[in-house]
């Protein structure tokens, strides 16, 4: 008798697990707020699907939704050659969801102690161990920790295309080598000479982002030279999908490009597309 | 035979090859998807360079990491651990023995990103400030770290090896007049050797298999520090590049390859390891007390 109530409470529980519809959503931490958002406000309205999201950053989702692991990739990048033509079998379709910027980021104090404005090219010195003390850009006398990026990671293929002209290029002058936005700024925070690369929205009272000086004009890392494009390090935020997407993956594309969707990429502080 | 007996026998049997097949198919997986890496990028594995872009996939620094956090990771947890097993087991009541041990195997419970997580808000940023770096995040902090996670398997392996020392011995050295720590030092501790040294290997493998609390920790880029002694700059271990990277590589690529390498020639340490320690310490009569 006891057994059979077993029996009927397992067939149960494996029913209940194949019942709902599931998307499963990963990759860029730089994306990962605006969808992990917009996916509650989606469940609210489709309480017979589940929306499943995880990170790894824009290398990983590229990756899982090319080797059909998941079905929407987020990538803070464009596909590199290599990958559309690992992934070509899957067809792989873009949709732009926001726009952000990628900012080259300081401690508090530094920021404080006036080294508010780089060109692209100290950075690049930076980066690749010429410069390695703030006193040569008028700060402080304290040595650089220079906080680098896992190599697949979008922010860093957007920040080296336009700091060292390559995406992929080697950071010789790196001290540290980290994953998610999340990592970054608190490393970042934690440390009082430290220069990194964060996504506009990630800024905050502890992590600084510079402006940068070309052609003799100072652009801030602000909202409107976003915009407006004016900022050299500015890039489209996508999700990938396999071929043209279907059923309640194209219904979680459509609400991340409708109003709705477009007023929480503006809520979590990116730009919005439409 | 009974028919009870014959079922309950397969079923034992059954267990065992499934638990040896686990073994054999992990490693044969590790072999065939190594494979490539080893015959194309062969002895260049052997270098001090990664950049998987362009072919270069040197895994020294990570060996050299792996190896470093190893030799601070026990060389703090097995004096502290065989001290603390000492006064377990020797020392306090059985009652209070059984509360004080709970109490500690409770830390082996804690999950690793826990520990991780931790040592990136509070022992980091304690290393920093103590030898004034500019960053924290150290091979010294990962070394620390993974010696306060094998800890409590330390201890309380090495307090049952030295529990189950038959009481006897312990009455026949007092009674020869030995004094106390006499009897833990001559007659306890070597007689229990075997059982220690079982501690050491476990603690050993969970050390060099830690990957989520030691990449939190310690940096990760992929640079041999100079001179090599010096544990307070970022470093790499083998499980560290893996717990980043392998999300990353492609399945069936070079890079993948070169990574499911780095993970065999980690469980080629392990046996090795094992093996050398095993033939050095073995006693062919088996324990004294059995």
């Amino acid at each position: 008798m006891k057994v059979w109530v077993w029996v009927f409470l397992c067939g149960v529980w494996v029913l209940g697990c194949t019942k709902r519809e599931a998307v499963t959503v990963g990759g860029s931490t730089t994306i990962l707020p605006i969808v992990s958002k917009v996916a509650d406000q989606f469940r609210m309205q489709h309480s017979d699907v589940r929306i499943i999201v995880n990170a790894g950053g824009s290398g990983v989702g590229i990756k899982q939704v090319g080797e059909g692991k998941i079905d929407m990739g987020m990538a803070s990048r464009a596909l590199t050659e290599l990958e559309m033509e690992t992934y070509k079998d899957a067809h792989l379709q873009v949709h732009v969801l926001a726009r952000d910027a990628v900012v080259p980021v300081v401690s508090s104090e530094v920021y404080d102690a006036g080294v508010t404005v780089l060109t692209l090219v100290q950075i690049g010195q930076i980066y690749t161990g010429e410069i390695d003390n703030w006193k040569i850009l008028g700060g402080p006398d304290r040595e650089i920790l220079v906080i680098d990026k896992e190599k697949s990671r979008g922010t860093r293929h957007m920040f080296m295309a336009q700091v060292l002209g390559d995406k992929e290029a080697d950071a010789p002058g790196a001290d540290l080598v980290l994953g998610s936005n999340n990592e970054e700024q608190t490393a970042i925070v934690q440390s009082d000479a430290a220069i990194g690369l964060l996504s506009h929205a990630w800024l905050n009272e502890g992590v600084k982002g510079l402006a940068i000086r070309g052609n003799g004009d100072v652009i801030e890392p602000t909202h409107q030279n976003i915009i407006n494009g004016s900022f050299p390090i500015t890039r489209d935020l996508l999700v990938v999908t396999r071929g043209e997407p279907v059923g309640v993956v194209k219904a979680f594309v459509d609400y991340l490009l409708s109003a709705e969707g477009q007023r929480i990429v503006e809520a979590s502080g990116y730009v919005a597309v439409r | 035979m009974l028919l009870s007996a014959k079922i309950g026998k397969a079923y034992v049997v059954t267990c065992a090859m499934v638990s040896a097949m686990i073994i054999v198919v992990i490693l044969a997986f590790l072999v065939a998807n190594s494979w490539q890496a080893f015959s194309q990028v062969g002895w260049s594995l052997l270098g001090w360079v990664w950049n998987p872009p362009k072919g270069q996939f040197g895994i020294l620094p990570m060996v050299y990491g792996s190896f470093a956090v190893t030799v601070i990771a026990l060389g703090i947890a097995l004096p502290l651990g065989i001290a603390t097993a000492v006064f377990t087991s020797e020392m306090l009541s059985a009652t209070m023995r059984i509360y004080v041990k709970s109490f500690l195997e409770l830390l082996a419970g804690i999950p690793s990103i826990v520990y991780g997580l931790m040592g990136v808000a509070f022992l980091s940023v304690f290393v920093q400030d103590v030898f004034d770096l500019q960053s924290g995040r150290t091979i010294l902090t990962g070394g620390i770290l993974l010696s306060v996670m094998v800890l409590p398997t330390v201890i309380t392996l090495c307090d049952d090896a030295m529990h189950h020392i038959p009481m006897t011995y312990r009455e026949a050295a007092r009674g020869l007049g030995l004094y106390k720590y006499e009897v833990v030092k001559d007659v306890v501790l070597p007689a229990a050797k075997m059982d220690i040294l079982g501690a050491v290997l476990l603690a050993l493998g969970r050390v060099l298999g830690e990957t989520m609390a030691v990449m939190l920790v310690i940096g990760s880029i992929d640079r041999m520090p100079v001179p090599f002694w010096n544990v307070l700059v970022p470093g790499q271990t083998l499980t560290s590049k893996l717990g980043r990277e392998m999300a990353e590589a492609a399945f069936g690529s070079l890079h993948f390859e070169a990574m499911i390498a780095m993970g065999l020639i980690l469980l080629f340490f392990v046996l090795v390891l094992t093996v050398v320690s095993l033939t050095y310490f073995y006693n062919p009569e088996g324990r004294l007390y059995e």
